[in-house]
């Protein structure tokens, strides 16, 4: 194994690690406070600062680790070479013959800029109209508030 | 063909100013609250959750759901128009250049580990967005919406990786918005599950979250073909090659398809010089005269144009700045409308709960200082006497009067002797409308209680229309407004719903901003009501 594909593999593991970390601790904290709450405790809170900063901090290592790495994977050019190499799949590139006559069709067409010009036009009065049914002031006021549920709060 | 302006980095630097532009209300991560100006009326083009405390506009995605969700009594013309607007004028140009969910996707992406190629699989799953589009963007909000009367944006609450970073997160790490712990449950754990689960995914396949998930992305592919702006090839110079195709991390079948984010890639990929980044007539990227190379002047001509552009863009940010963060204050937490009060002003500044426990639970509610003895329950002014005005628990609550929806006029001081609960909620927030039938429900139960329900200052004039038919006839309702002042007064949060509980002294008992269940408003009134 090259020193490249080593790095690459340790930094993939750790990365892999890092997000299961992740995601155990937020599941496990649901667990024990689902728990909880169906023994009848019905103020128990699942997460609260202290629990959440609890279960990442035997993270933070790991993270910083991995954040060394990929600073030091970039200041020492390492990469997957492979990933700047054209993909030579035929089944997925057999459209590839007609790249040109689409060019053609594209910049010929006049019907795009027809089109492109009756969008626009429909967008400005779709505002207008949007502005005068109060559409406005319903973007305003989802967006002045934070809805707890929307952002997956709660 | 200009060398220079093809280097990625270009791209990297418009991408941050965009991140940067679109967050510039830089103290809102300080202070724990977000932005609630009118600018919160437009959409930004890219992908950035409105409830980020550093967000200065509103996700178009977010918008849509929501506009779609209120299709039952207003058209989502507005929303719809926007979208139309930036996608014929930029295209998946959006996603390329100025998403700040695609900075950090790509960001992610460098990493430096080994990678998964576009194949025939990643082209099949990029499908995928165009299902999340119609059953979680327009299917959910629009049956739920307009069928049901529920509020759920099926996209924000159960998927979007941008709310639960920037919105959930972004707010989390403030001390000022610990209360907000506390609603964390089941919806949360799926929603932080899916953010890691997509940033792995990140890691490894370039922008998958992009190419796989992005309803947003999806819906700007439908303008990709005739937008303004985008990649265009040159059809004198092309010779059909498909480097450019090959090249490309996307899941594209031609340059400028509905998967092309006009990242320039393909540009520089470009041997016959074919292919230029252009919006109109005007070349943005890449070469004007094919592989010949454009001439000096051309260049030079440029050259000053993007440097004119750069200096005009960075003034800009900077008036962001320091417009959002020193000039308009949305809602100015420290000014207390003297007509309102008529004791001491609340403490001011400080967010509810903070300092805390906010809950009151049975086995602590005798150690609160600010018990009171059977004999002061009976003179609750004398008990409150010496107690120090604030939002805090064991605070005074600040009395106030507004005007209730019915015509009367709520003066707190007229309630002392009974327990008191102020709820803060708005037509738009779903727990806030779920939960107020159980105050309803705790009003009828116990008679005694004030429930006093304040609507959210924005868009409060629909308030009134969206109460008619629910039949709370038991509660006060009141909406709060720029003039009356009630949430900065009373120091709500910008998160809703949020639950002010006093004992019959006026006392704060509970301030917590989390929604409650019959269950939980019951004990907790009990609680207060021994208090």
């Amino acid at each position: 194994m090259t020193r490249n594909k080593l790095f690459m593999t340790v930094q993939a593991v750790l990365c892999a690690v890092i997000a299961a970390l992740l995601a155990a601790g937020a599941l496990s904290l649901y667990l024990d406070g689902a728990t909880k709450q169906a023994e009848g405790d019905l103020f128990y809170y699942m997460f609260t600062r202290e629990r959440a900063g609890a279960k990442l901090l035997p993270v933070l290592p790991l993270l910083f680790c991995a954040v060394g790495l990929t600073i030091a994977g970039v200041i020492l050019g390492i990469r997957d070479e492979n990933a700047d190499k054209p993909v030579k799949d035929e089944k997925l590139l057999r459209n590839l013959g007609s790249v040109r006559e689409r060019a053609v069709h594209q910049q010929t067409d006049q019907k795009t800029l027809t089109l492109r010009t009756a969008v626009l036009v429909i967008a400005l009065v779709l505002i207008v109209i949007g502005i005068i049914n109060g559409g406005l002031e319903d973007v305003l006021a989802k967006g002045a508030a934070i809805c707890t549920e929307c952002v997956g709060l709660g | 063909m200009d060398k220079k302006i093809t280097r990625p980095h270009t791209r990297r630097l418009v991408q941050l100013y965009a991140a940067l532009l679109y967050n510039a209300n830089l103290k809102g991560f300080i202070d724990g609250h977000i932005y609630s100006g009118n600018l919160k009326a437009v959409c930004v083009p890219g992908f950035n959750c409105y409830s980020c405390p550093g967000a200065i506009a509103s996700c178009p995605l977010g918008s849509l759901q929501n506009a779609l969700n209120a299709a039952g009594h207003t058209a989502p013309w507005y929303v719809m128009g926007i979208l139309a607007l930036f996608g014929v004028i930029l295209g998946r140009t959006i996603c390329g250049w100025i998403c700040p969910l695609g900075l950090i996707q790509e960001l992610l992406h460098r990493i430096p580990t080994r990678k998964i190629r576009k194949s025939r699989i990643t082209r099949m799953l990029s499908w995928l967005k165009y299902v999340f589009l119609v059953v979680f963007v327009v299917a959910i909000p629009l049956i739920w919406g307009v069928g049901k009367g529920v509020i759920l944006p099926g996209f924000c609450k159960y998927i979007c990786p941008a709310g639960t970073f920037e919105g959930a997160v972004g707010l989390l790490q403030n001390p000022a918005n610990a209360t907000s712990f506390y609603q964390l449950g089941a919806l949360f754990t799926n929603k932080w599950v899916i953010m890691i689960v997509i940033g792995l995914a990140c890691i490894f396949c370039y922008r998958s979250f992009c190419r796989f998930i992005c309803p947003l992305g999806a819906i700007y592919g439908f303008f990709n073909r005739f937008a303004l702006t985008g990649v265009k090839v040159n059809p004198d110079c092309c010779n059909g090659c498909g480097l450019c195709v090959m090249k490309c991390e996307m899941d594209v079948k031609h340059v400028g398809d509905h998967e092309c984010i006009s990242c320039g890639k393909c540009v520089s990929a470009c041997a016959q010089g074919a292919i230029s980044l252009k919006c109109g007539k005007i070349t943005l990227l890449g070469p004007e005269t094919g592989k010949n190379a454009d001439p000096e002047p051309e260049i030079r001509k440029r050259k000053k144009a993007g440097r004119v552009a750069w200096g005009i863009a960075i003034a800009v940010l900077l008036f962001a700045v320091a417009w959002f963060n020193f000039i308009e204050p949305a809602i100015d937490r420290s000014n207390v409308p003297a007509a309102a009060v008529t004791e001491q002003p609340a403490q001011a500044g400080t967010p509810a709960g903070t300092e805390t426990e906010t809950v009151v639970p049975e086995t602590e509610a005798g150690t609160q200082e600010a018990a009171s003895g059977p004999e002061e329950k009976s003179e609750p002014a004398a008990a409150s006497a010496d107690l120090t005005v604030g939002t805090e628990i064991g605070n005074l609550l600040p009395d106030f009067s507004t005007e209730l929806l019915s015509g009367e006029t709520f003066r707190l001081s007229d309630c002392r002797g009974r327990v008191v609960i102020i709820n803060f909620w708005g037509t738009t927030c779903a727990p806030c409308v779920a939960e107020l039938p159980y105050y309803e429900q705790l009003k009828v139960q116990y008679p005694d209680v004030e429930i006093l329900a304040i609507h959210n200052r924005a868009g409060a004039k629909k308030a009134q229309a969206f109460l008619e038919d629910k039949g709370w006839d038991h509660l006060d309702f009141a909406l709060d407004s720029k003039e009356k002042g009630l949430l900065p007064l009373l120091n709500a949060a910008d998160a809703m719903p949020q639950t002010i509980i006093l004992d019959r002294q006026g006392v704060v008992v509970y301030n917590a901003q989390a929604p409650l269940t019959y269950e939980k408003l019951e004990v907790l009134y009990k609680q207060a009501l021994e208090h």
